[in-house]
């Protein structure tokens, strides 16, 4: 069935392999879930309080393009604070917890039990210590995004095969060296889905906050249009937040091919 | 013996960490008004076990967690069995699942008020919304990970359907969809919080909320500890599950 639907013969014409291809189910089940989109509100079967019609969604959002670009600007200036923190401090924390046999057998475990605690109680505590402008924002994101990064570096330190370890040291490498050219080498991999789980958190993080106190802010305007029932606004607003999920995304995709052509081979080698 | 050392290191740590804070705040480190000490937080902690106030949001909020979980716990696997299993859904739906997985759910909190409103049911299928998507991927990996070798030796000896089904698919399943199951708990937790403590009437959210905007540091300390002893609690729970079924993979 499926080989079928890839060589588009096997016995059936064309036109219905192709119709029946998961390739052409998938498109008209998002082709579906555009059109309902359209209809829905536009034919009162949900009111458009509830959603607004996709061409009203885009239209709005287009009209008010200058507010939405004007707070996602200040939404992207937390998130890269927000990523050092999460992303640096991770990475370090990860390294040094990975590669210290006490601290790995201790400390390790109590991480990955905090990863579990809902950490958006935490927010009150930071509106309370720095108020709800940006460094509220900076903080959470940076402590949303932390945990993943700390423990994906972590686990792929700890992965590295011991015999690279022994040949480095054996070869009299220094402890900085060890983990300049063999460890994190070694550990890219698991150290770049961290920074792919990790900024994604970080950007909720920061989104999250913003829609929970704020004064500016992709999230903020989000619940400000919300508040007001500007239905059409607050889905525009989600757009955004998704696009800009997907471009971190992407540039992490990016920055992993990259990271692939700069390593492989020297480990291989070893 | 090795573990029991361990755990003993382990409280040790905590046990450090928790009378660093204390000594923090009573070196004047940190201001007692915003880090109240422990030894204020700890005893409120217990207190608020027994106030009935507290213990009804408390009540709301794992009622909502509970049938939230009870809800998606079983469409999830369904639908990331079904994908995982039939070649023609799996092709047609897996990307989709996939690509949806990355994106940030909670952002579509709002969308859940504009539909649902401000109380019980939102929290519910927002909590559903958190943790489905995790739930099918798991599935969808744990119907793949069952080895075509110990189903053709399974078959070669004579194992009934039965037989397959129960001492093949299920053991080789298990851990990857409880791993799911515990992911897809921390996430509906996570969800059903922050849509109390963004828009609600009641819940442990919106307790903690409340306390945070009306700087009642000692609550809104005694709350976070009770909401993330609670979440590590289950999260240990599911995981020390999760390692009995997974014994097998060694």
């Amino acid at each position: 069935m499926s080989a079928g639907a890839d060589k588009a013969n096997d016995g059936r014409p064309l036109w219905l392999a192709v119709v029946a291809s998961p390739l052409t189910m998938r498109l008209a089940c998002l082709g579906a879930i555009l059109l309902f989109w359209e209809l829905a509100p536009r034919m009162e079967w949900i009111s458009p309080v509830m959603l607004s019609t996709l061409s009203s969604t885009v239209m709005i959002g287009f009209a008010n393009i200058d507010v939405f670009l004007a707070n996602l600007g200040v939404t992207l200036g937390s998130l890269l604070l927000a990523l050092v923190i999460a992303l640096g401090g991770g990475a370090v924390v990860g390294v040094l917890l990975g590669s210290i046999r006490p601290l790995r057998n201790t400390l390790l475990p109590i991480m990955s039990s905090i990863y579990a605690v809902p950490l958006v109680v935490v927010y009150p505590v930071f509106t309370a210590w720095v108020g709800i402008g940006v460094e509220s924002k900076v903080l959470f994101g940076g402590l949303y995004g932390f945990f993943p990064m700390l423990l994906a570096t972590a686990a792929g330190i700890r992965t590295v095969d011991s015999r690279y370890m022994l040949a480095a040291r054996s070869m009299g490498a220094t402890r900085v060296q060890v983990i300049l050219h063999v460890m994190l080498p070694a550990a890219l991999p698991s150290v770049i889905s961290g920074v792919r789980i990790g900024s994604a958190l970080t950007a909720i993080g920061v989104v999250v906050a913003e829609m929970m106190a704020a004064t500016a802010g992709i999230g903020f305007l989000i619940t400000q249009n919300r508040t007001m029932f500007n239905t059409a606004e607050v889905y525009f607003g989600v757009l955004l937040v998704v696009v800009l999920a997907g471009t971190i995304d992407w540039l992490v995709s990016v920055f992993e091919r990259r990271a692939a052509d700069w390593y492989p081979q020297k480990v291989r080698a070893i | 013996m090795k573990n029991a050392g361990r755990l003993l290191a382990q409280l040790a740590i905590v046990a450090a960490m928790f009378l660093f804070w204390e000594m923090a705040v009573r070196t004047g480190l940190a201001n007692a008004r915003i880090v109240p000490p422990p030894s204020e937080v700890l005893p409120r902690a217990i207190t608020m076990l027994g106030d009935p106030v507290v213990l009804h949001n408390l009540w709301i909020t794992s009622a909502q967690v509970m049938l939230a979980f009870v809800l998606v716990a079983p469409i999830g696997v369904a639908i990331g069995l079904l994908l995982g299993e039939s070649d023609y859904f799996g092709r047609a739906f897996k990307p989709f699942f996939f690509f949806v997985a990355s994106v940030p759910k909670s952002v579509f909190l709002p969308v859940f008020i504009l539909a649902f409103g401000i109380g019980f049911t939102q929290k519910v299928a927002f909590g559903m919304f958190q943790a489905i998507f995790v739930l099918v991927i798991s599935a969808i990996a744990a119907a793949e990970s069952v080895s075509p070798d110990y189903l053709k030796m399974a078959r070669a000896y004579g194992a009934s359907r039965r037989q397959i089904y129960v001492d093949i698919y299920l053991p080789a399943m298990l851990p990857v969809i409880v791993e799911g199951l515990r992911l897809g708990m921390i996430f509906n937790i996570t969800g059903v919080l922050f849509a109390e403590m963004y828009v609600s009437r009641a819940g442990l959210g919106h307790l903690v909320s409340t306390w945070g905007m009306s700087f009642q540091m000692v609550n809104l300390f005694a709350g976070i500890l009770l909401a993330a002893s609670l979440s590590i609690a289950v999260n240990e729970l599911l995981r020390w599950y999760e390692n009995r079924v997974g014994a097998w993979r060694g």
